[in-house]
C-alpha cells in the first residue's frame, strides 16, 4: 500500500435518503404485485391455452397490406400526424419562447402562458381523442385536433428544457443593441435552439404516428380506426396483419427520423 | 453628451457600486476606466446605456435622462449605443453577418427579422462596419470558427452597425492575448477618432490604459478618485486607485512576461 492510499480521505457516508427511497421502491414495487394479484405461472398458462387473438397472430393475413382500405386508412394517419405536427410544432415554439424569463418580462404574461403550458402538458393523448370526439364528433378532425394538442405538449416541453441551458450572453448584446423581445427570440435564441428543437418535431412526428393508432380506437380516425373495426369483428388474423403493417411504418419512420437528427444535434 | 448628477447604485445585496458620482464626458473623448474589479467599473458603463438602473441621483445621455425612460425609450437610447463585451456574447451557431446585423434591429421591421429578410441597406451598413475592422470575407462564416481576436473584431463591427453616438467597450480585451490586445485597442480607438464616436473602455491593465486614453477616469469602491489625461497617470496616481502598491499582475506586459 504506497502512502498516498493512506492519506486518501475516508469515503463519505452514503446518504440515508438514497438508501430510504432505494428500499421503499422496492417495498412498493412487491405491494403493488399483491395488490394486483400478479401470478408468474398464471400469465403463462393464459399466453399458451389456445385463443382465437393468439391463433391470429400466428397466422396474419398479409393481404391487409395491400387492401385498399386498410392503405387509405393508413394514409389518413399519415396526414394527421404531419399536419399535426407542423401546426403544433409552430405554436409549441410561440409558447415555450414566451414562458421564459427574458421571453415574457412581464410576470404575469409569463405566469399565464405556463398555465396554459401545464394544462396541455397534464393531459395524455388518449384524453385529447376523447374530449374532441366527444366535441366535434367522430372522424379525423378530431384526431387531428387531438395530436394538435398532444403535439405541442411534448414539443414544448423538449424545447423548453433547452431553453434553460441557453447562453445568456447573445441575449444581453441584442437588448444591448436595442433590439425588442420578439427581435431578441428571433436572432439571439432560435439560432442557439434550432438544431434541437427540429429534433424535438421529428421526435414529435414518430410520436404522433404511434398515437395516432391509439385514438383511432375511440374513433378520432385513421389507423386506429381500422384496428378497432378488426377487433369488434373478431378477425384477429386481419388485424394483426394490419398491426405489422403499422409497425413496419413506424419502424421505418423512426430510422429515418433518427438518421436525421444524428445529423442536427 | 454623459452627465452623472449624485448618482448612486445601490445592488439588492446593499453593495454600493456607485456613490454620489459626478462626471460629464464630452462628445467624441475616448475616455477609459481603470478601477479593481468590484470598483465599479461594469456598474458606471451599465448605467449608460440603462442596463443597470440608478438608485438616485441623475443620468443624462444623448439629451435623455435615462432614469425616466419607458421600455421603448430605453431601446431607443440602447440603439445609439453599441456595446462590446468582454465574452464577445455573438450567437455562435449563426454566420459572422447575421452577428453583426444585430445591430440594424433597432431600424429593421420586426417582420422582416422574423423572416431572416434583411433590407439591402441595412446588410450594406453590416458589411461596412466588418470591412472597417477588416474581416469583411469572414461574413459568411459561422461565428464559432473565428479566433478570439477575430471574434471581438465582430463584436466591434456589431457595435459599430448601430450607427452609434457612443460605444461602450465592458472589458473588451480581458479574454485575448496582448497582441491581440493591441490590436483591439487599436480599432477602438481608430473608429473612435474617425468616426467622432464618444467611447467608454474599462481596462484592468494599466499601460493598456495610459497607451490608449486621451482621458483616464479612476474608480474605488464606487467613487470617482482620478479624473485626467492619461500623462498624468503616474505609478502614484494608480497606487492611490487600487489602494496597493502596483504588481506585476497589473501591467500587461509584464504579466505575459511572467
Amino acid at each position: 500500500m504506497t502512502a498516498a492510499t493512506e492519506r486518501l480521505p475516508t469515503r463519505l457516508p452514503r446518504s440515508r435518503f438514497a438508501i430510504g427511497s432505494a428500499i421503499g421502491a422496492a417495498v412498493l414495487t412487491v405491494l403493488a404485485g399483491r395488490a394486483v394479484g400478479f401470478d408468474l405461472s398464471g400469465l403463462i398458462t393464459d399466453l399458451t391455452r389456445p385463443n382465437s387473438v393468439v391463433e391470429g397472430l400466428l397466422s396474419p393475413d398479409w393481404t391487409q397490406i395491400w387492401s385498399r382500405r386498410s392503405r387509405s386508412a393508413f394514409i389518413e394517419t399519415l396526414q394527421l400526424a404531419v399536419l399535426a405536427t407542423a401546426a403544433g410544432a409552430v405554436v409549441a415554439l410561440i409558447l415555450a419562447l414566451y414562458a421564459t424569463e427574458y421571453g415574457a418580462p412581464n410576470r404575469a404574461v409569463r405566469v399565464g402562458i405556463r398555465l396554459v403550458n401545464s394544462v396541455i402538458r397534464a393531459l395524455p393523448d388518449l384524453l385529447w381523442a376523447l374530449l374532441f370526439v366527444s366535441a366535434v364528433g367522430i372522424g379525423a378532425l378530431s384526431g387531428l385536433l387531438a395530436l394538435f394538442f398532444f403535439s405541442i405538449a411534448v414539443i414544448s416541453k423538449l424545447t423548453s428544457d433547452t431553453l434553460d441551458g441557453l447562453d445568456q450572453a447573445p441575449i444581453e448584446a441584442a437588448l444591448a443593441a436595442g433590439a425588442s423581445t420578439t427581435e431578441m427570440l428571433r436572432t439571439a435564441v432560435i439560432p442557439q435552439i434550432l438544431p434541437s428543437y427540429v429534433s424535438f418535431v421529428l421526435y414529435g412526428f414518430e410520436i404522433n404516428l404511434r398515437a395516432s393508432a391509439v385514438i383511432g380506437l375511440v374513433g378520432a380516425g385513421g389507423i386506429g380506426e381500422r384496428i378497432q373495426f378488426f377487433q369488434g369483428r373478431g378477425e384477429w388474423d386481419k388485424l394483426w396483419g394490419l398491426v405489422i403493417l403499422f409497425f413496419l411504418v413506424v419502424f421505418a419512420v423512426e430510422r429515418i427520423s433518427t438518421f436525421f437528427r444524428r445529423r442536427l444535434v | 453628451m454623459i452627465r452623472f448628477d449624485d448618482a448612486s447604485v445601490v445592488y439588492g445585496g446593499g453593495v454600493r457600486a456607485m456613490s454620489g458620482l459626478d462626471l460629464e464626458i464630452g462628445d467624441g473623448e475616448f475616455v477609459v476606466v481603470v478601477g479593481l474589479s468590484g470598483a465599479g467599473k461594469s456598474t458606471l458603463i451599465r448605467a449608460i446605456n440603462g442596463l443597470v438602473p440608478l438608485t438616485s441621483g441623475s443620468l443624462e445621455v444623448t439629451g435623455r435622462q435615462v432614469n425616466d425612460l419607458n421600455r421603448s425609450g430605453l431601446r431607443d437610447l440602447r440603439s445609439e449605443i453599441g456595446m462590446v463585451f468582454q465574452g464577445f456574447n455573438l450567437v455562435d451557431r449563426t454566420s459572422v453577418l447575421n452577428n453583426v446585423l444585430m445591430g440594424r434591429l433597432h431600424s429593421v421591421p420586426t417582420w422582416r427579422t422574423i423572416l431572416g429578410r434583411y433590407p439591402a441597406e441595412d446588410v450594406a451598413v453590416a458589411a461596412e462596419a466588418l470591412d472597417r475592422v477588416g474581416i469583411l470575407d469572414k461574413a459568411r462564416v459561422r461565428a464559432s470558427q473565428l479566433s478570439g481576436g477575430q471574434r471581438q473584431r465582430v463584436g466591434i463591427a456589431r457595435a459599430l452597425a448601430q450607427q452609434p453616438k457612443l460605444i461602450l467597450a465592458d472589458e473588451p480585451v480581458a479574454s485575448l492575448d496582448p497582441p491581440t490586445s493591441h490590436e483591439v485597442m487599436r480599432y477602438l480607438k481608430e473608429i473612435s477618432a474617425e468616426l467622432g464616436i464618444t467611447t467608454l473602455v474599462n481596462l484592468h491593465f494599466l499601460d493598456l490604459a495610459t497607451a490608449y486614453a486621451d482621458r483616464i477616469i479612476g474608480l474605488r469602491a464606487g467613487e470617482l478618485v482620478f479624473d485626467g489625461p492619461g500623462s498624468e497617470c503616474d505609478a502614484d496616481v494608480f497606487e492611490s486607485i487600487y489602494g496597493r502598491s502596483l504588481t506585476a499582475d497589473d501591467t500587461m506586459e509584464k504579466q505575459a512576461a511572467l
